[in-house]
């Protein structure tokens, strides 16, 4: 399943990286993206403690930021793509606005299709409170231009899945 | 429909291209995005739970009403585009705004919002890309998910100039690139967001977005006050369901197996005031889903797929064929939303070939609802004589074809084709040759030939319909040759007449009414174990539309019931018997006197066969096992050629485009023969290869197969 997760995530541009351990996919995440300043409002403590040199913009700054950076809480393998929980408005803003998006992804939470998601969906709609979530699959794109298939238009131009294989309980924190 | 608006959208050679590519493109990366689903069911699920929502859509409205503002949004349910606009200009007054920034949203274009708000000094930011393009433009969308497929990328580049004051060249990315950097501080500087949905989940009070670009997180986010414009038919029961239009919609609109995001929104979310208003628009929906007869248009999910594959739309695109909402469910939606003297024009447009039936993501019966839709608009004039008084009579209008044979003398050319009709008509036969009435139709024929009923096998009844009773009688004694050969008894039954589609297309449905009940009830005179057909539209009519027409006669529902079940068309029937050695045991393998060039035919399947009756093997076996012959597969075989009965009169100029289309694919097959099962496909092809001066043929299914009867049996003698 990670494989066709992959596969389908790749198919629509975005790129997929695999680690079995955080520090690994720190060291990604600072030398080949090569970010400094990160839009990222709710990064769990664990990513924070390996990326101790992060410059966290103020929301104000996300516009400006290299980078935002977020937990997805489910993939779908069919589509490649994320499932993101956006209920705060600062982690909207934080995976629309920079032109990079890098987003940490635990293996073991992929399902195979988009109706396997319904019971996690169903869990966080059913609740009372207000909720916004977010399926996220590959970077910003238009064809709007005479069908011209464009990659970032309003959104990032780059989605970067962090793919973790090793202990990824840190996710939920 | 303005003529001159027509020739210009088929001479704007940048359009054309356009929707040519687009038209080509789309079915296969369609093709990709289902690989591994099945659609007949997914489309049936949402065939059926909107179906069922619909029929209680009052209480469905409710329910979502009841849940979103559970969850802390504001509800507006709005009769009228007036009321809505009005609700929205209070609420972005309410927030001391004047300033609107939008993500894309259908029912915008429909209340014209745009124009409202900005007469009541609130300014107006289109993000989408396509949307903003046709702002600056001052136009309005050409289809529903991609607005500017008429705009080429040199006009664009203009219009983005002149907005951003620099100089933009015409590259795409680039272009791109400035509406990214020009609408940012758009988005930045909004007050209040405006978004549309793609559906909306009555269980949970949830919107379901569906985007590309990321416009649509950007105004629901930044913006502390949200409005989401939202038609009350986007409303379904529950999540699951709103999971299968999020699974089938981007399939069917660009071939995407899911788009960008996909957001789903419950209640106003972040705190610290943040509002949700959700206007709910009504604008006639509320009524249309109380009428049974048309609620279905509702079900529509506003893919655009009905677009895409339309034979028309790739021709004119979307100012012509349609108003607000374009494609064939735009003919449908138009009159229920803007009016019906806004429709009545549009909907004559369609061709009647239910390309967009096969692909409707809610399987909608779009062509039978334009339609049923022409009948309810109708204007009496002219037709009623044609329809009112001589159709109605058998006699009468079976005497007037048989007085126009006389009269078409004058303007047979060598070998008695028509090239040149005079004054007005002749537009008609500008690119087309027609075929003349022939002296003796085949219903004089029978008198002393065969089809008489003599025999012992199961027992046929031959209903040929008008065109090739008085235009093609040779096909007719082709058919009850072929028919007698495979073991049948065949009878013409005098009586019949015309399988009423002519008026019912024209939106005359008593005058339909009337030939369904005469063909019923000549028809199930003798107690025959088939009717058998070789027009498609009759077959149609036969099987499926009589049993509709009827529906409120009880005798006439059962009797239509029974008619239906023992039609078929030529090529069903004979498939049946189709095998090696059917004709005979001397028939095996190929016929002597067939060379290798003159053995393969290529197929063109006729619409109502295809998508009017299922029917696309069983001509491909006949022509195969029965003909002999090899088939060359074109490429777009099932498209339309443009016939579509009087279509082809009254926009001669679309149905001539639609042809040259279907005579490129005929030609690159490099076969000389075309095989048809459509007097009205033979007709359209035939004339249009006679005119271009091509030496390719084109002969009914049941031709064929009477010639390799022939043939057998000279063969048998030398």
């Amino acid at each position: 399943m990670v494989e066709q997760f992959q596969i389908a995530a790749e198919a629509v541009g975005a790129i997929v990286k695999r680690f079995t351990t955080l520090t690994d996919a720190a060291g990604y995440v600072t030398s080949a993206v090569g970010v400094t300043t990160v839009a990222a409002p709710n990064l769990p403590p664990a990513v924070r403690r390996v990326l101790p040199n992060l410059t966290l913009a103020a929301p104000a700054d996300f516009a400006a930021a290299d980078a935002g950076i977020s937990v997805a809480r489910a993939g779908i393998a069919a589509t490649g793509s994320l499932l993101l929980e956006l209920s705060d408005p600062t982690d909207r803003s934080a995976t629309a606005l920079p032109p990079v998006h890098l987003v940490f992804l635990d293996a073991t939470t992929i399902v195979p299709t988009l109706a396997n998601l319904a019971g996690l969906l169903e869990e966080n709609l059913y609740r009372p409170s207000p909720v916004y979530l977010s399926l996220t699959t590959g970077p910003s794109r238009t064809a709007d231009i005479e069908r011209v298939l464009t990659i970032g238009v309003h959104g990032p131009k780059e989605l970067h899945i962090l793919m973790m294989e090793g202990d990824a309980s840190w996710t939920r924190d | 429909m303005d003529k001159g608006l027509i020739q210009q959208k088929l001479d704007n050679t940048f359009l054309r291209r356009a929707l040519k590519n687009f038209a080509a493109a789309y079915p296969v990366a369609r093709a990709k995005a289902f690989e591994g689903m099945d659609f007949e069911e997914l489309r049936g699920r949402i065939a059926n739970f909107k179906g069922a929502g619909l029929e209680q859509l009052p209480a469905l409205v409710e329910r979502f009403t009841a849940s979103a503002e559970k969850a802390g949004a504001q509800v507006h349910l709005c009769t009228t585009p007036e009321v809505a606009n009005r609700t929205i200009l209070e609420i972005i007054r309410s927030k001391n705004a004047d300033f609107l920034v939008k993500s894309k949203a259908m029912t915008s274009e429909e209340i014209e919002l745009n124009h409202y708000l900005e007469k009541n000094g609130v300014s107006c930011l289109e993000t989408d890309l396509g949307e903003w393009i046709i702002q600056l433009a001052g136009e309005r969308p050409s289809h529903m998910v991609m607005p500017a497929i008429h705009k080429n990328k040199e006009e664009v580049a203009e219009l983005f100039s002149r907005e951003t004051g620099r100089e933009c060249p015409p590259d795409i990315p680039s272009l791109v690139q400035t509406a990214r950097e020009a609408l940012r501080s758009g988005f930045l500087a909004g007050q209040v967001g405006m978004s549309g949905a793609n559906v909306a989940m009555a269980d949970s009070g949830t919107l379901g977005i569906i985007t590309n670009e990321g416009n649509g997180r950007l105004v629901t986010t930044l913006p502390r006050t949200h409005i989401a414009l939202v038609g009350v038919e986007k409303i379904v029961p529950s999540l699951s369901d709103a999971l299968d239009i999020i699974e089938i919609l981007p399939k069917n609109a660009t071939g995407q197996k899911i788009t960008s995001y996909v957001s789903f929104i419950k209640g106003p979310t972040g705190g610290d005031g943040r509002e949700l208003h959700i206007v709910l628009l009504d604008n006639g929906r509320l009524q249309l889903a109380a009428d049974p007869a048309f609620r279905e248009a509702l079900k529509c999910v506003k893919c655009g797929a009905c677009a895409n594959v339309c034979p028309i739309y790739e021709l004119v695109g979307g100012h012509v064929f349609g108003h607000i909402y374009v494609g064939g469910i735009g003919l449908v939606l138009t009159p229920f939303f803007h009016g019906f003297d806004k429709a009545e024009e549009i909907l004559k447009l369609c061709i009647g070939c239910r390309k967009c039936n096969e692909v409707c993501a809610a399987r909608i019966d779009i062509e039978g609802l334009i339609v049923d839709l022409r009948d309810k608009i109708r204007k009496p004039f002219g037709q009623k004589f044609l329809f009112g008084t001589l159709m109605k009579n058998r006699k009468l209008f079976h005497a007037a074809l048989r007085t126009a044979y006389l009269a078409q003398k004058p303007f047979q050319g060598a070998g008695g084709r028509i090239r040149h009709l005079p004054l007005v008509l002749n537009r008609e036969t500008a690119n087309r040759s027609l075929p003349p009435i022939a002296e003796k139709p085949f219903r004089d024929l029978v008198e002393t030939g065969t089809g008489k009923g003599t025999g012992t096998g199961e027992k046929v009844l031959f209903y040929s319909g008008c065109l090739a009773d008085f235009v093609y009688p040779e096909m007719c004694q082709d058919t009850v040759t072929s028919l007698e050969k495979l073991g049948y008894t065949v009878t013409f039954p005098q009586e019949q007449t015309c399988c009423g589609i002519p008026a019912r297309y024209s939106g005359e449905m008593e005058v339909a009414r009337d030939m369904a009940r005469i063909n019923t009830d000549v028809l199930l005179e003798e107690d025959a174990d088939y009717v058998v057909t070789i027009c498609p539209t009759c077959t149609m009519s036969l099987k499926h539309d009589f049993g509709k027409l009827l529906a409120d006669e009880p005798v006439y529902v059962e009797k239509a019931r029974r008619l239906a079940a023992k039609t078929f068309n030529f090529s069903e029937l004979a498939a049946r018997k189709a095998g090696a050695g059917s004709l005979g045991p001397e028939t095996r393998g190929r016929s002597k006197t067939q060379d290798a060039a003159r053995s393969t035919v290529t197929y063109h399947d006729a619409c109502h066969l295809k998508r009017g009756c299922g029917v696309h093997e069983e001509p491909r076996k006949v022509l195969r096992e029965l003909a002999g012959v090899e088939i060359a597969e074109m490429e777009e075989c099932d498209k339309c050629c443009g016939f579509g009965g009087s279509y082809s009169i009254k926009y001669p100029e679309i149905s001539q485009e639609v042809l040259k289309n279907k005579l490129e694919n005929i030609e690159a097959t490099g076969a000389h023969m075309v095989a048809v099962d459509c007097p009205g496909c033979k007709l359209q092809i035939e004339g249009g290869l006679e005119a271009a001066g091509s030496a390719v043929t084109v002969e009914h299914s049941a031709t064929l197969v009477a010639r390799r009867i022939a043939e057998v049996k000279v063969e048998l003698e030398t």
